[in-house]
């Protein structure tokens, strides 16, 4: 079980909302804690209601906890909106600005622990002072985190604004603090303001987001093309490689659509340079007829797909792991190629990388499903442990004695993978090609030649060795979760709270979802009596996906539900507590 | 390939036969592609030619030199990210009027704005000759010979070389199949453009347009190339369909902003200093830092 | 070739057109015959015969530039001045059709050699330089000789019952 803090500040956009809640992330970072920071609007591009939504703990953190421990108004504008989106703690502490009227009932109904403190009368008594910067001051310190190094953190951030707006922001800091100070210990924070962290190691953790993690593990694989099309929630990704491409030689280019975003990548790819492109359910649609033609022809790309809610439009700022079906299934025809997921917001580095290097090597497209809650909730995590993978294509050498019409780019090979040319190689002069082909990828209509790649595309991705980053298997009960994807975090909290009751839990969270990992599964549910599928979607699409392909414990419960509302760990405990029971009952 | 090898246009040619109705157009386009790298003397790997589906989609395959077909209408983001990425190579983006002005219409006008290095070669012979003869963007509105649309498609057809202008091509021409010698100097002088060079090409279709056999005696080489995109404009309107040459091409310097291509030796940025990004410790100043 | 330009060829320039005729001649007769031989037109075998006898030509109009002691200009392709949008000797592709008989490849290909006597003719006739004008004369005789073969050959393959080129199947949809 985590010890932890969770707070909500909320605010009508352009009261600075979202800037407080990254300053007390960015502290709490400073200051040797982990958290993570969550995001929530409304749909007005600007002027909406907003809320940050943190958790900080001593220990690594990546799953929105069942309730938040303090909710902070700057003011109450639409908070019915998104009220189920906060539910409080019985002893939560409200702290609202009189100055913005009454408590909604929504929020009253839930706790009876109110103060009040006029958050924009003291930032209208310091010259140049914002509320926001008040609420800062006040909820750092209602959170336990030291003065010093949200001080810190703000004069850094407001540096460039010139010494008045540090002054000012300094003075609304103590204010809200001084605030704050009667209701100190209202509520116990995980440690004192004295934080036992190493301040070096503290200083070398990562803060950042899963799209930032996403684009960074690409471009270190070795990804130096991607074509762009912005959607929410994925656009960081591609503005995160927009800013840095350039700086390894590689380019960006925006694109008129997915269809060609798509096609561009698809291009770049067939000319020797890794591509990536970044998108969401919407575009994926779109992009799915050119996965077919990269499949077909053997073009190795990625497609970072950051679901968010469907069908159609949907909820593009919420999250769901709803696009599983399209990305497994939604190719016409036959088409083998990869699905993997991170298994958390950190893990959206490794996993990219990983992704790239499958792509590469196996020729073939592979789509990296992310999601709005691993995307964009930013997170303080400890850096990779390990070099992260870098990606390496098998490439034709042209032989000495060859004549120059030699190449056969489709050859049939053991492990199904053909040596690959690119342009500008001498001898390597081929077409790639969506239509079935020959061997030397002439189009073909033979039962022969379409058998014979349809054979080898699949052999691709059944002779490789994926290695240990299929998944990750935690604890060793009888009783067991399966999950994948942002899931994961939020179940393995169950599984520690399962634990500190006396209930053993196994986890495991699949990072290849397709080609399924059917052995390394079935190995992982040894000595397993009963399991639960978990998962972020309203019809089970995993749990579907994994009957399709292995044997699963009798009996195994399917829990799911779609979004918005985050995944919690207490709603997957109360699931595994009635797994048991139904276990004893049977037993 | 040893540089003193003077390659003639066959060497240009694959061994594959084309699936070509004999009597159609797209051979002698063919024949002008041969002819127009053999010309520039381009090595045959350092050349990709890109196309999407159709019948003169299937063009790469014909080709000795690197060649990608995809999927319909989608040639030219093909071409635009192998270019940006692979700023060395010659890029030629090829396909018919449905593939490049309907289901791949919307990339058009973007290629034309964007002015990467490439050329798009249209071979346009105002029909969907793989589907049996549909009605395309470029057909007549009255023309009546598909069983599709039995009165004519009944809209106005896409005006190629008036599209391309008004969406910021620096280099327009129109060219005709059966003149294989004068499509290739076109097309030359498109490869040569140091940015997007967009070439229309009648190329008629002997199986459901027949009467556009025609064509030779309806074609006059009658554009003259404009440098000024205002002149450019008022040539067109009193264009018949029929004029071949270089219309328009735009000076370098006017033309659009070309995606910089990628340098992958140019790096300046290590992956410890991108990490560095990310670091705890860039949240709080250098002053911080020393104190 | 204008005249204007023709006039005042060297003989080397000359012979490169003549060298290049012949070879484009000869690559467009199998390309011809490619093209039959996918539509499974047994024309395809005609084609393939007259690229072969261009090909001859060819050598011969590379012997002559041998013992000339001329070493031929590289041109490109649109550098030719041909008096057609093709060397004259190319067969006109727009003019084949996939059930074509052998009278009609037999009546193309002596189109074909009709040109290119005239284009030698008329180089016989107006150039300044005389062995330009001998050898084009030569080159224009041959040509002929080519041409009245042709007439012959076509008397054996008169117009067959199926030339009206009836369509029996309709065109298939492929992609």
């Amino acid at each position: 079980m985590t010890p932890s803090f969770s707070l909500a500040v909320t605010g009508s956009g352009g009261a600075g909302v979202m800037t407080a809640g990254q300053l007390l992330l960015d502290a709490a970072a400073l200051a040797g804690r982990y958290g993570l920071m969550a995001r929530s609007f409304g749909p007005q591009i600007r002027g909406g209601e907003a809320a940050a939504l943190l958790r900080l703990a001593d220990r690594p953190v990546e799953s929105p906890d069942d309730r938040y421990d303090l909710l902070v108004a700057l003011d109450w504008g639409n908070i019915e909106r998104f009220a189920d989106e906060l539910p409080l703690a019985a002893d939560a502490l409200v702290v609202a600005d009189p100055g913005h009227g009454a408590v909604p009932a929504v929020i009253a109904a839930q706790t009876g622990r109110l103060i009040e403190v006029p958050l924009t009368a003291l930032a209208r008594e310091i010259p140049g002072g914002r509320p926001n910067m008040v609420a800062l001051g006040l909820t750092a310190c209602l959170a336990g985190l030291p003065a010093a190094a949200v001080e810190t953190r703000v004069r850094r951030a407001l540096a460039r604004h010139g010494t008045d707006s540090v002054t000012a922001a300094i003075a609304c800091l103590d204010a809200g603090r001084q605030a704050a100070a009667a209701h100190r210990r209202a509520r116990l924070p995980v440690s004192g303001d004295e934080s036992t962290a190493d301040p070096t190691t503290a200083l070398d953790r990562w803060v950042l987001n899963g799209n930032e993690a996403t684009g960074f593990g690409a471009l270190a694989a070795g990804v130096r093309f991607c074509a762009a099309y912005p959607i929410t929630p994925a656009t960081e990704i591609l503005e995160w490689l927009a800013g840095r491409l350039p700086s390894v030689g590689g380019r960006l280019v925006q694109a008129e659509d997915e269809l060609a975003s798509i096609n561009m990548c698809i291009g770049a790819a067939y000319g020797g340079v890794p591509a990536l492109t970044a998108t969401s359910g919407p575009g994926l649609s779109l992009m799915i007829e050119s996965l077919g033609l990269a499949v077909a022809a053997e073009i190795p790309l990625v497609v970072a797909n950051v679901m968010r809610g469907g069908p159609s439009t949907g909820i593009p700022t919420k999250s769901e792991q709803t696009d599983l079906n399209i990305a497994v299934y939604g190719l016409h025809g036959e088409a083998p190629h990869v699905v993997v997921a991170p298994t958390g917001i950190a893990d959206c580095a490794p996993t990219a990388a990983w992704a790239v290097t499958l792509a590469e090597a196996l020729q073939t497209p592979v789509i990296l499903l992310s999601d709005q809650a691993l995307g964009q909730t930013r997170t303080i995590a400890d850096p990779p442990a390990t070099a992260l993978p870098a990606a390496r294509r098998t490439a034709f050498v042209p032989g000495p004695t060859d004549p120059p019409t030699a190449y056969r780019r489709y050859a049939h090979t053991p492990d199904g993978v053909s040596p690959m040319s690119c342009p500008g190689m001498p001898g390597g002069q081929y077409t790639a090609d969506g239509l079935t082909h020959t061997t030397s990828g002439v189009p073909s209509t033979r039962a022969e030649d379409h058998v014979g790649q349809l054979d080898k595309r699949r052999r691709k991705l059944e002779h490789h060795d994926y290695g240990a980053r299929w998944g990750e298997v935690h604890g060793d009960g009888a009783l067991a979760i399966i999950t994948w994807g942002s899931a994961t975090h939020p179940a393995r909290e169950a599984c520690d709270r399962a634990a500190a009751d006396g209930l053993s839990v196994r986890l495991i969270a699949l990072r290849l979802l397709s080609p399924l990992p059917v052995a390394q599964l079935e190995a992982a549910l040894a000595g397993v009596r009963a399991c639960m599928i978990v998962e972020h979607s309203h019809t089970g699409q995993f749990y579907r996906h994994l009957r399709a392909w292995a044997e699963l414990p009798r009996p195994t419960l399917a829990w799911h539900r779609p979004g918005p509302l985050p995944l919690r760990p207490g709603e997957i405990l109360e699931a595994l507590h009635h797994l048991q029971a139904q276990q004893e009952v049977a037993a | 390939m040893n540089a003193t090898v003077v390659l003639r246009p066959k060497d240009y040619k694959s061994a594959t036969k084309p699936v070509w109705c004999p009597g159609c157009g797209d051979f002698g386009v063919l024949n002008a592609l041969t002819k127009a790298l053999a010309g520039l003397a381009l090595a045959p790997e350092r050349v990709a030619v890109v196309s999407g589906i159709g019948c003169s989609s299937r063009l790469p395959a014909y080709t000795s030199v690197y060649g990608f077909h995809g999927v319909h209408g989608r040639a030219l983001p093909v071409a635009t990210g192998l270019a940006v990425a692979r700023p060395d190579l010659t890029v030629i983006a090829t396909g018919g009027d449905g593939d490049g002005f309907s289901i791949g219409g919307n990339h058009f006008l973007h290629a034309c704005r964007r002015n990467a290095r490439l050329t798009y070669l249209v071979m346009d012979n105002a029909v969907y000759g793989m589907t049996k003869g549909q009605a395309s963007p470029t057909s007549a509105a009255d023309w009546a010979g598909s069983k599709l649309t039995p009165d004519g498609p009944g809209i106005a057809p896409f005006r190629p070389l008036e599209i391309a202008l008004s969406a910021g091509a620096g280099f327009i021409a129109r060219g005709f199949s059966g003149d294989p010698n004068g499509l290739a100097r076109l097309l030359a002088e498109a490869i040569e453009y140091p940015g997007f060079a967009f070439l229309q090409v009648l190329s008629p279709c002997i199986t459901y347009r027949p009467e556009q056999l025609e064509y030779k005696a309806l074609v006059s080489a009658g554009f003259e190339p404009l440098a000024d995109r205002n002149a450019a404009f008022r040539r067109l309107l009193t264009d018949d369909g029929f004029t071949t040459g270089l219309l328009y091409r735009a000076p370098v310097s006017a033309g659009g902003s070309a995606p910089a291509p990628a340098d992958l030796t140019d790096e300046t940025a290590t992956l410890a200093e991108l990490a560095g990004e990310f670091t705890a410790a860039r949240l709080r100043g250098a002053a911080d830092h020393e104190s | 070739m204008s005249p204007e330009v023709h006039a005042g060829a060297s003989v080397a320039l000359f012979l490169a057109h003549a060298v290049t005729l012949e070879e484009e001649a000869a690559e467009r007769y199998d390309e011809l015959a490619d093209t039959m031989a996918v539509h499974h037109n047994d024309v395809e075998a005609l084609f393939r015969r007259m690229a072969g006898y261009s090909r001859l030509h060819r050598d011969e109009a590379l012997g002559r530039a041998q013992a000339e002691g001329d070493v031929l200009p590289t041109l490109r392709p649109w550098e030719f001045a041909w008096p057609s949008p093709e060397s004259p000797e190319s067969a006109a592709l727009a003019d084949t059709h996939y059930l074509m008989d052998a009278h009609q490849a037999l009546s193309l290909a002596l189109t074909a050699e009709r040109q290119a006597q005239a284009f030698y003719q008329q180089v016989a006739d107006t150039s300044h330089d005389a062995r330009v004008r001998e050898l084009a004369g030569e080159f224009a005789e041959e040509e002929a000789e080519h041409a009245r073969l042709l007439e012959e050959w076509l008397t054996r393959h008169p117009p067959s019952a199926a030339a009206a080129l009836d369509d029996l199947d309709p065109p298939v949809a492929v992609d």
